[in-house]
């Protein structure tokens, strides 16, 4: 037996030290743990750890088939996001012990805090003593065993899972109800006390999701293409949207739900041009060669960053709202291109992974598909907050999306209407977030840039407790991010445009003196080399294609990507539909726009006489609308628009 | 998907010139890759969907528009557009050759057409009545003009007429359209059996009658393989030649074993004609590429084979040798070389294949060329065609034209009849007088048939035409395929994606989507394209907010909670929404109906059924009726409140002395409108004791007040900085009607500073109600019950999306939005709320607008 005594040792360094003792050794005893947080977090070999005291935050979390026994009691966040492995406390624990396990064994011998068991997947949660409100909290499976009394509302909007208390139940939660134990779980439930030695006379109750909420008995009507918003001059008030939107609501009784970005316009980075004229016939063939581009993203503090061979990205987007075939060309696509591909929310596949040369892992509040084999494996970790569509609002996957596959990368049921939850459960303020950040990086061993993706709201605020918290570099998302499928008046109106979000950003930055300290990209309707050039102009460091990168590869807009019947194939789990889309070639034509928005990039970096994108700044941009210019605080000089006839351009 | 569609041209749009109908122009339309592969232009969407809708007048419409050959087309044409489908890669394109086929077979024999008659004098002489001379002369007749059309033989149709057999195209297809023609422009004139040159009318004599001439003589003289044994050799011909005796009604008894050289579309022809002639029992056709390579279209491929036609790939002819009854076609084998000039990959001999392919009969396939000793003589030929320049259409003579495969070599249908309205637009633009006309382009029109909001749309597998084959009398042509029946038809229509479609996305409108699809389908290298790309996205868009758009609710949008703000859960965590009066009337929410006035009994009265199932309020003149809370609005002239009212709003017109509740529990209100004398009203209403300010922002009067435009939100700022100024905000609650669409609407109006938003016009839509100008019209059939169920459910879905702005903003009471949630996206809404532009958090100063007073800040 080793030990490690954390009297001596940062938990950093005693972290490595486990880890690398546990390839080894069978069990190891950690000293003087006086509830530090992170003990234990990434270990990802099957070994003992006998933590002979307290322990702090996210005690084992992000593990995978170790077992941990703390003498004591833990701190919040036990066993967070295990795989597998067993965590035995001898005390109490405190909120959310069990949060998101995946299949692991969690033993709490005194009492255990709120929201234990937060959106679990898989596995079992025993307390001996009394749990606090809303054990169950939005658990997707697995089971949560009470011997003493459950607190308020138990099984608040559960998806699936089983609790059983054998106590007196406060309250029931919301969509949560009492069912007769049936007898061969009752014998199930009393074989688990026996294995981890746990004597108990007595019976239980069960609680289980009732299927209330989040059910709907008429389906929205499936319609092909959105009416056009009407503006200004020719402004129609009860224009067609709206009776649309009038009419359909009086039959389904609720919001409408869509996917894409926002519909109407909005200022925009095409309000602002350029204040040297680019005439595209002074370009030359080699400009890709003589302008740098390589950007290096998310080194800032000491991690290994992501070397971009231009300042661009691959928004995230999830396999989920997208086929497994399309985050395979996009992947591919974004290797060939030597730019960085992003899971989005739900899970990194094998696929994906050994397509993409460059991969950032997302991880949301739901925890879905996040595990520590994946964290291990990218090249740049994401905390989503939020995200231009839809902020404040959670991911939605509509129940035919949610097919058995994806279901199991998940770890949810199969054919759930999934409602992503919007918060985390261990991120309540700006304190979590430095603490959640703190067990990614220790995690990973201090390797991996780690980044925030916000969408854009209270931007100026938002910024400053993203920068301070230590992130990396910030995936700020505009309003005119698009989705696959969310609320249409949250689409439509919730959030700011990207234009203004990456200029409050600038001057948050600024205010704290920390444009140095973070990186920058952008995202949310940005189409082309244009658009990156201007963003890049007024500040960002790299930017972010999601939409533009979908079109490239086939996407039509034919609106239905909440219902997962994109004819095209792209965001569907539809078999058939998928059948129609052919990922090599598709990954060739994403290749291609990437390389002609290289092009542009170069080309107009180069004719504003410059020969590194780094050069590239406002006084470089003059606004062409009033709206632009109040925004942006550019020049307003709507003389600069070039008004030539969109459509008739000769052939140079 | 066949890239080729989004060449150069498809980024440097070119417009078609102005003498043609083109919609590309249009902001919201880009024609889809089906239209632009074919060379015609034709509306293959619309006329998909209208098939669809079995609107079958309005397919022929689109698609005989600017095809006069349609009902040849149907069966025949190369149809470039089917590869260049969008579904072609993955379950096989769109049939769209064979939906045209069921329109025509539909309408196009019996079509009367409107004839146009001649209005210009000049006349224009065309030789050769084939595909690009019969375009060409309806392209100059439709516009007026005598055109004498002077065919060598005794029928029009060119290649259509001499090179495709029955089996395919029946010849009573091909007269369909021909007759079409003619009784559309009667100003066309046939003159059949009148070969060019001295046996029949000399091009002198054409230029001496007539004021252009365009030589469409088209490629009827099959090319020798140019191997030993073949010249002289009566058991070898030439496939144009076969199929002409074929097509001249001959049915010659041919050896056992026929072999045809060639992959192209004459040789599947010949060696399909061939099969069917008495004697014969097996085909060959010898090719000398693989099969990925043969140019056959993959239709006449698939009927050869299934025909039981031999392909012998990867082989070449050497010579042939006569052995006593027969031949013996030696040939090597080959092996695909390095690619060629054009690109294709260049068969390669292998050494030691030397084989012998014995049988009765050669029909060589190699390619056609063009004769004629009379335009040599006058020195218009180039080598095996006539001299001609692809930028006008002319010939070395400044009188005479040319176009088709005569011009520039063998071709398809569809692309002759290109040539030939492109050499009629050059004519025409001589005969006008212009001397550098602008150059011709394709123009693509849309009908802008709405995409099918049908749940079967593109669900479809690919429909197939019966093939019948040879049949049980080959030698009769009877045709291989039978036309869709309509449901498979409608079936096929449906496969289509509707790339075409626009949808209402601005930043991924389909200009900006097609943009998107050319950079990727771009050649990094491709500098010509790349420049082209840059030129078109380098501009700016117009300005979406010019001066004239008023202040405007859609011009608002929340800030959502992130990290400054706790994030509560949208989907599952509460958002109160009850709504006291003043603490003295209590609703459960702040979304009520108002203005139904106006409305028929049945309607007003289903209306209040809903409005009673969501314990909501009616703000009135009538009062609800079935016990719904109501909120009573008192006009001018009235002077009672009814006791039945939970609130007597008085219209600020009425005398103050007037304004008097019936009860003492009942509220008492003011009614405000935008140009009322605000701050008199106001302490007006707080003199007799006013617990309700009614703002009244519907910009008209009249029945439905609303439908007039875009309602004055400044009334709710100035109402609530009026009461700011009287530090009174708390002692009255404002009720908001006019405008409200949604609850969003319904949210930003809360966040403002109301109290509760009454519905008018969108519980009327509800209703059943439609806009008719500036009013409602009720003609909807809708029982009582299914009103009060429609409108229950517009309540409730207002209620729904206002409590979700609330709770993304991360407030957990709907009555917690302030003013601080929102932002502005317009100055001019930001000069009217006086919400922040976004971005900012002050309203902004730019030069020469005046700025208000922040709102809140």
């Amino acid at each position: 037996m080793k030990r490690i005594d954390l009297s001596a040792i940062s938990v950093r360094e005693g972290n490595e030290l486990l880890r690398k003792m546990a390839e080894q050794e069978d069990i190891i005893e950690v000293l003087n743990p006086d509830a530090q947080h992170h003990i234990g977090v990434g270990l990802t070999s099957p070994c003992t750890v006998k933590i002979r005291g307290s322990a702090g935050y996210f005690c084992g979390g992000l593990s995978d088939g170790a077992r941990f026994e703390v003498d004591s009691n833990a701190g919040w966040g036990l066993g967070d996001n295990i795989y597998n492995g067993t965590v035995v406390v001898g005390g109490n624990a405190g909120a959310i012990a069990g949060v998101a396990i995946r299949g692991a064994e969690i033993v709490v011998k005194g009492n255990m805090g709120s929201r234990a068991g937060q959106v679990m997947k898989k596995g079992t949660l025993l307390c001996c003593g009394n749990a606090n409100f809303m054990a169950g909290y939005m658990m997707y499976g697995g089971r949560i065993i009470i011997l003493g009394d459950s607190g308020e509302r138990v099984g608040e909007d559960m998806s699936a899972g089983d609790i059983y208390v054998a106590g007196k139940v406060n309250s029931l939660g919301s969509d949560a109800e009492l069912i007769d134990l049936p007898a061969d779980e009752l014998d199930s439930i009393m074989a688990f006390l026996d294995k981890h030695e746990i004597g108990f006379k007595g019976s239980f109750q069960k609680i289980h999701n009732a299927g209330k909420k989040l059910r709907y008995a008429t389906q929205e009507p499936q319609r092909r293409s959105l009416p056009f918003f009407k503006h200004s001059a020719e402004m129609t008030y009860w224009n067609e949207k709206i009776q649309e939107d009038v009419f359909v609501k009086s039959q389904i009784g609720r919001y409408r739900i869509r996917g894409y970005g926002t519909a109407r316009a909005l200022p925009h980075v095409s309000d602002i041009a350029f204040r040297k004229k680019i005439d595209p016939d002074r370009i030359e063939s080699g400009v890709v060669d003589q302008v740098r581009m390589r950007t290096e993203i998310g080194g800032i503090n000491g991690a290994e960053p992501l070397k971009l061979s231009m300042p661009v990205m691959v928004a995230p987007m999830s396999y989920g709202a997208l086929s497994a075939s399309t985050k395979r060309a996009i992947a591919i696509a974004s290797g060939m291109s030597d730019i960085a591909e992003n899971t989005g929310e739900g899970g990194m596949s094998d696929a994906q992974r050994g397509a993409a040369k460059q991969l950032i892992f997302q991880m949301l509040g739901g925890r879905l598909g996040w595990n520590i084999h994946d964290m291990k494996r990218a090249d740049g970790l994401e905390i989503y907050i939020s995200q231009g569509a839809k902020p404040g609002l959670g991911g939605q996957l509509m129940a035919n999306k949610v097919t058995k596959e994806l279901a199991e990368i998940r770890g949810i049921p199969e054919g759930i209407d999934l409602r992503s939850p919007s918060r985390h459960p261990d991120i309540l303020g700006a304190d979590d977030l430095v603490i959640k950040v703190e067990e990614f990086r220790e995690a990973t061993g201090y390797r991996l840039p780690v980044s925030i993706k916000l969408g854009a709201g209270r931007v100026r605020d938002d910024i400053k407790i993203a920068a301070k918290d230590g992130f990396d570099f910030i995936e700020l998302d505009g309003m005119q991010g698009s989705t696959g499928a969310g609320s249409s008046e949250v689409i439509e109106y919730v959030g700011i445009p990207t234009l203004s979000a990456i200029c409050e950003a600038m001057d948050a930055l600024d205010e704290i003196e920390f444009r140095d300290k973070v990186q920058m990209v952008l995202m949310g309707g940005l189409r082309d080399g244009i658009d990156a050039v201007k963003a890049l102009c007024l500040g960002a460091d790299a930017v972010a294609f999601g939409s533009s990168a979908i079109i490239a590869g086939g996407c039509i807009a034919c609106m239905q990507c909440h219902i997962g019947q994109c004819v095209t194939g792209i965001a569907t789990q539809n078999p058939d539909h998928e059948d129609r889309y052919s990922p090599e070639q598709e990954a060739l034509n994403i290749h291609r726009f990437f390389e002609s928005v290289r092009w542009q990039i170069a080309a107009i970096t180069n004719a504003l006489g410059y020969d590194s994108v780094t050069q590239l700044s406002r006084d470089d941009l003059v606004a062409l609308t009033p709206e632009a210019a109040a925004i942006t605080g550019l020049p307003y000089e709507p003389e600069h628009r070039d008004e030539t006839d969109a459509i008739a351009i000769k052939a140079s | 998907m066949n890239d080729s569609v989004y060449n150069f041209d498809r980024i440097a749009e070119t417009r078609a010139p102005s003498v043609y109908h083109d919609d590309i122009s249009d902001l919201h339309f880009v024609p889809a890759p089906c239209q632009v592969a074919c060379p015609v232009g034709t509306d293959v969407p619309s006329y998909l969907g209208y098939i669809w809708e079995e609107k079958w007048e309005q397919a022929f419409e689109a698609i005989t528009a600017t095809n006069p050959l349609s009902s040849i087309c149907g069966r025949v044409c190369d149809a470039p557009c089917e590869p260049a489908c969008r579904r072609a890669q993955s379950d096989g394109a769109v049939a769209i050759r064979n939906l045209k086929r069921i329109v025509m077979d539909k309408l196009g024999a019996d079509f009367k057409p409107t004839p146009i008659p001649v209005s210009r004098k000049e006349r224009v002489a065309i030789v050769g009545a084939g595909p690009a001379g019969l375009a060409a002369a309806q392209d100059l007749a439709s516009h007026g003009m005598e055109v004498h059309v002077f065919e060598a033989t005794d029928r029009p149709g060119g290649m259509v007429a001499w090179g495709i057999p029955g089996f395919r195209l029946p010849a009573e297809r091909a007269r369909e359209d021909i007759d079409r023609l003619m009784a559309k422009c009667p100003g066309i004139k046939l003159h059949l059996n009148t070969p060019l040159g001295e046996d029949g009318v000399t091009l002198d004599e054409l230029k001496a009658g007539h004021d252009a001439v365009l030589l469409t003589i088209g490629a009827f003289k099959g090319k020798p393989m140019g191997i030993a044994g073949e010249d002289g050799n009566d058991k070898v011909v030439d496939g144009v030649g076969f199929l002409y005796r074929i097509n001249a009604g001959e049915r010659p008894t041919l050896p056992e074993t026929v072999v045809v050289i060639g992959g192209g579309d004459v040789a599947m022809d010949a060696c399909r004609s061939a099969l069917r002639m008495p004697g014969c029992k097996n085909v060959k056709v010898v090719y000398r590429r693989g099969p990925d390579e043969i140019p056959a279209r993959p239709d006449e491929l698939h009927g050869a084979i299934a025909e039981n036609i031999e392909f012998v790939y990867n082989t070449q002819q050497e010579r042939i040798e006569t052995t006593g009854n027969g031949l013996i076609l030696h040939c090597v084998k080959t092996e695909m070389g390095a690619p060629g000039e054009d690109g294709r990959r260049r068969p390669v001999v292998v050494d030691g294949s030397d084989h012998g392919i014995e049988c009765g009969m050669v029909i060589a396939a190699v390619g056609q060329k063009t004769e004629s000793a009379h335009l040599a003589d006058l020195g218009l030929m180039g080598r095996d065609r006539v001299a001609t320049d692809w930028e006008n259409m002319r010939t070395a003579d400044a009188k005479v034209f040319a176009a088709g495969d005569g011009a520039f070599g063998g071709s398809t249908i569809v692309m002759a009849m290109n040539h030939g309205q492109r050499a009629a637009y050059y004519i025409r633009q001589m005969l006008d007088g212009v001397e550098a006309p602008i150059p011709y382009h394709t123009p693509y029109r849309t009908r802008r048939v709405p995409v099918a909001q049908d749940i079967m749309w593109e669900k479809f597998p690919r429909q197939e035409q019966d093939f019948h084959g040879l049949g049980a009398e080959p030698a009769a042509f009877p045709e291989i395929e039978s036309t869709y029946s309509v449901e498979a038809a409608r079936a096929e229509a449906a496969r289509c994606y509707r790339c075409d479609a626009e949808t209402g996305s601005n930043d991924y409108s389909v200009h900006n989507r097609e943009d998107i699809f050319s950079m990727a389908r771009t050649n990094p290298v491709d500098i010509r394209k790349n420049r082209a790309m840059l030129a078109k996205r380098v501009r700016n868009r117009s300005n979406p907010f010019p001066e004239s758009r008023p202040a405007t609710l859609d011009d608002l949008c929340f800030l959502p909670a992130n990290l400054s703000r706790l994030v509560i859960d949208p989907y599952r965590e509460a958002c109160a929404s009850n709504t006291d009066l003043m603490g003295k009337l209590d609703l459960p929410n702040p979304i009520l109906v108002g203005g139904m006035d106006n409305a028929p009994d049945q309607v007003f009265n289903g209306t209040m059924a809903g409005v009673l199932s969501t314990t909501s309020a009616y703000v009135g003149v009538r009062a609800p009726g079935n016990g719904a809370q109501w909120i009573q609005i008192l006009q001018p002239g009235a002077t009672t409140a009814s006791k039945q009212a939970a609130v007597a709003v008085f219209d600020s017109a009425i005398p103050a002395d007037q304004w008097r509740r019936a009860s003492e529990d009942q509220l008492l209100g003011v009614r405000l409108r935008n140009g009322a004398d605000l701050s008199g009203a106001i302490s007006a209403a707080f003199e007799v004791g006013c617990e309700v300010l009614l703002l009244d922002g519907a910009p008209g009067t009249g029945g439905w007040p609303e439908l007039t435009g875009t309602p004055d939100i400044n009334l709710l700022f100035e109402t609530v900085m009026t009461l700011r100024q009287m530090k009174r905000e708390e002692h009255i609650d404002l009720i908001w009607f006019g405008g409200a669409r949604s609850g969003t609407d319904a949210a930003k109006l809360i966040a403002m500073g109301a109290k509760a938003v009454a519905f008018g016009v969108p519980t009327a839509m509800a209703a059943g109600g439609r806009i008719d100008g500036g009013t409602m019209v009720f003609s909807s059939d809708m029982a009582a019950g299914e009103i009060g169920a429609a409108v229950g459910n517009l309540l409730n879905a207002q209620i729904g999306e206002a409590t979700m702005m609330a709770r993304c903003t991360g407030k957990t009471k709907l009555h917690n939005l302030e003013p601080e949630d929102l932002r502005s996206i317009t100055l001019a809404t930001e000069t009217a709320t006086g919400i922040p532009l976004a971005g900012r958090t002050q309203p902004s100063a730019v030069s020469g607008i005046q700025r208000p007073e922040s709102m809140g800040y």
